[in-house]
């Protein structure tokens, strides 16, 4: 691949447009000067012309013929390439022409007219005047005047010479500005790319060690690299939050395993320390299974968690249809009747009209039971569970509100962290593992909702979710 | 010898306090929290604490803590999930004389947990020898004379408890105390009938007497 530099581009342009404005400034000087040069020649011409007019006299007599006097003749406009002329008289015709007249060149009188020739490799600017002129007569003769044509021809060497030594001339302070703008340019254009340089040393530096960019101050000074540092800043940002949450995780992941694993490994090693009769191997090996049973839900929770926690991140993609909110909770409470039923808890469930919203049902139900579940297990024995489902045009809100013990307010803020166990000996108790509240809100987020807890000690804890019902987030992709 | 295990996973406690009972024949408590360890730990004697570090209530580390402060001099193996060198220079110089990381290895638990009761008490090697007395702590076997005794677990722990501090005064009640774990009814008479019953099997074949006992103070095990 070829490698492409803002450098080079920049000063190519510049070069380029250099090139362009000196051409242009080079074929302008060389026509102004042509067109001046030629206008004065066209002035001196003229001059001549009338002068070679005056030299044709009239004879003395009243028959209007006329001679040429060739006494004074005027002198030649370029001193080293001598003009030319030819003068007709219309009675008299061909009248007179220049002394050194080429042979060959042919003129004929006609209409006045300026125009350019070559003959025998000189170049000519020709004009071809007629002339009616006025005569010094003395009163009362009769006297008829002829009308004269003066063609009068000047070589252009000099002209062109002087035009071409000005084309030299502009061409060459051109180059040397051109080169001068382009040395500039270049250094112009280092100077102001540095920032770039030193803003891509610090990018260089980052490393999940150190997330942290610092974009030097000239860098961030420049208005045209500012976009730039902050959508480099912010998207480190992401990355590190993504990067430290999936390294918390699998830290986690890898600390919580390790119990159960210690476990499983003491129940069969305490089982084979000496040797024992086949009851008890049996009720060893069926201690072990029952650890190898709460190892492999732990796992399932685990991926259960990654998995909405990586829907969190994305946002859920898939296409779905829409359901009502009210059924998943239904479906919800069902499964969650013989926990209930075991605890004497009652749960009340108060809907208002059906929620339509775009959800996988499974992901609702799931958290919804998660919720549940902590209410009904935190409750009293014999308490009761309300859930709440109301609906405006703001969205949906989903109210699980329990009468139990409430979660103390150092645990409150951490309560959905994942493995955070407020209580640790109850909830091991009762079977959890920490991990229902943090997958309750991924999926919860994994669908642009939120989720909060408030929770009064001795009084009782609720929650509540707000999904954007009715302004959902069109999928994505 | 008895043993305090702190650890709130309840199977785990379980099958650890199971292979000490079984495999070391000590005297086992378990408590399932901070507050509980460091309770059972201030009032009762314990010839080594096994410790985890993930605990409710008040953690591993502040239990530790707050036993250095009291003064006990009780060895500490502290279990901990976290392996890391920061974390076990923590553990260490907050006052564990070892440590062992999850997933557990029973084995190795135990012979660490014999390791400390030994140096906590003075003793380098396993193996203690008093005049023509051997007592493999490894294996749990005595021997006299190169003559093998068998004892009853109890005798055993008796004479293994002994056999630690030897030339020191032992009275019933430290006795009673390390032998027995907390469920245990004490009654001191049962340290009398296990005492003559050690000094009858030791004394086969052989004249001179190892047990000696200090009227009112206690035993004391010499050669």
């Amino acid at each position: 691949m070829r490698r492409d530099s803002i450098q080079r581009r920049l000063i190519a342009t510049v070069v380029l447009s250099q090139a362009i404005l000196t051409a242009g400034l080079l074929i302008t000087g060389v026509l102004v000067t042509y067109w001046r040069l030629l206008s004065s020649l066209d002035a001196g011409m003229e001059a001549r012309t009338m002068s070679v007019a005056a030299l044709v006299r009239y004879t003395e007599d009243a028959s209007g013929n006329v001679y040429f006097d060739n006494s004074l003749l005027p002198e030649s406009i370029d001193p080293n390439h001598p003009d030319q002329f030819m003068v007709w008289a219309d009675r008299t015709g061909l009248l007179t022409h220049s002394e050194d007249w080429p042979d060959g060149l042919q003129f004929e009188p006609g209409p006045n007219q300026h125009w350019n020739f070559t003959f025998a490799g000189v170049p000519y600017h020709a004009s071809r005047v007629q002339h009616l002129p006025i005569l010094d007569r003395e009163e009362g003769k009769a006297f008829q005047p002829q009308t004269l044509t003066i063609v009068y021809a000047s070589p252009t060497i000099r002209i062109r010479q002087q035009v071409k030594a000005a084309g030299a001339f502009i061409a060459l302070v051109s180059v040397l500005l051109l080169g001068a703008t382009g040395w500039l340019a270049l250094w112009g254009i280092r100077r102001g790319l540095s920032p770039l340089q030193a803003l891509a040393e610090q990018a260089a530096r980052v490393s999940a060690k150190s997330w942290q960019l610092q974009p030097p101050k000239e860098a961030e000074e420049i208005e045209e690299l500012r976009p730039l540092t902050e959508s480099m800043t912010q998207m480190l940002a992401r990355l590190q939050n993504s990067f430290v949450q999936q390294r918390e995780f699998l830290g986690n992941a890898a600390h919580e395993l390790k119990t159960p694993v210690a476990v499983l490994k003491t129940t069969l090693q305490s089982l084979l320390q000496r040797s024992r009769s086949s009851e008890e191997y049996r009720a060893g090996l069926q201690a072990a299974l029952q650890d190898l049973d709460r190892l492999e839900q732990l796992l399932q929770w685990m991926l259960r968690l990654a998995r909405a926690e990586q829907w969190a991140q994305d946002g859920r993609r898939r296409e779905f249809e829409r359901i009502d909110i009210n059924a998943t909770c239904e479906e919800a409470v069902e499964r969650i009747r013989s926990l209930a039923e075991s605890r004497h808890t009652a749960i009340q469930l108060a809907t208002d009209g059906p929620v339509p919203f775009r959800a996988d049902p499974e992901d609702l139900q799931l958290v919804w039971t998660n919720l549940l579940e902590n209410a009904v297990r935190y409750s009293p024995e014999g308490g009761s569970v309300e859930v709440e489902v109301a609906h405006d045009e703001h969205g949906a809100k989903i109210i699980f509100q329990d009468r139990g013990a409430g979660i103390s307010a150092a645990d409150l803020p951490h309560i959905f962290d994942r493995f955070y166990r407020g209580d640790p000996s109850r909830t091991r108790a009762t079977g959890g593992f920490g991990l229902g509240l943090a997958i309750a809100k991924a999926l919860v987020e994994a669908y642009g909702g939120s989720i909060t807890a408030e929770s009064a000690p001795g009084k009782g804890t609720r929650m509540t979710v707000e999904l954007p019902v009715g302004r959902e987030k069109e999928p994505k992709g | 010898m008895r043993v305090l295990v702190v650890e709130d996973e309840p199977r785990l406690a379980e099958n650890v306090a199971r292979s000490l009972r079984e495999s070391a024949g000590y005297a086992v408590d378990v408590a399932g929290d901070g507050q509980e360890g460091l309770f059972l730990a201030e009032s009762n004697a314990y010839d080594v604490m096994l410790l985890d570090l993930m605990l409710p209530k008040l953690d591993g580390m502040e239990v530790l803590r707050r036993i250095r402060q009291s003064g006990q001099h009780t060895p500490v193996l502290v279990i901990t999930a976290r392996d890391d060198k920061e974390s076990v220079v923590a553990l260490l110089n907050a006052g564990a004389d070892d440590y062992l990381t999850k997933p557990l290895d029973l084995g190795e638990l135990l012979a660490r947990t014999k390791a400390l009761i030994r140096r906590g008490k003075g003793q380098p090697w396993p193996v203690l020898v008093i005049g023509d007395l051997e007592l493999n702590t490894v294996n749990r076997t005595v021997q006299r004379g190169g003559r093998a005794i068998t004892l009853t677990a109890m005798e055993y722990r008796v004479l293994e408890y002994l056999a630690h501090r030897p030339r020191a005064v032992v009275s019933k009640t430290e006795l009673l105390e390390h032998l027995y774990d907390y469920n245990w009814e004490k009654f001191s008479n049962v340290i009398e009938v296990y005492i003559s019953g050690l000094r009858r099997k030791l004394n086969e074949g052989s004249s001179r007497q190892l047990i000696r006992t200090l009227r009112g103070q206690g035993y004391m095990l010499q050669e």
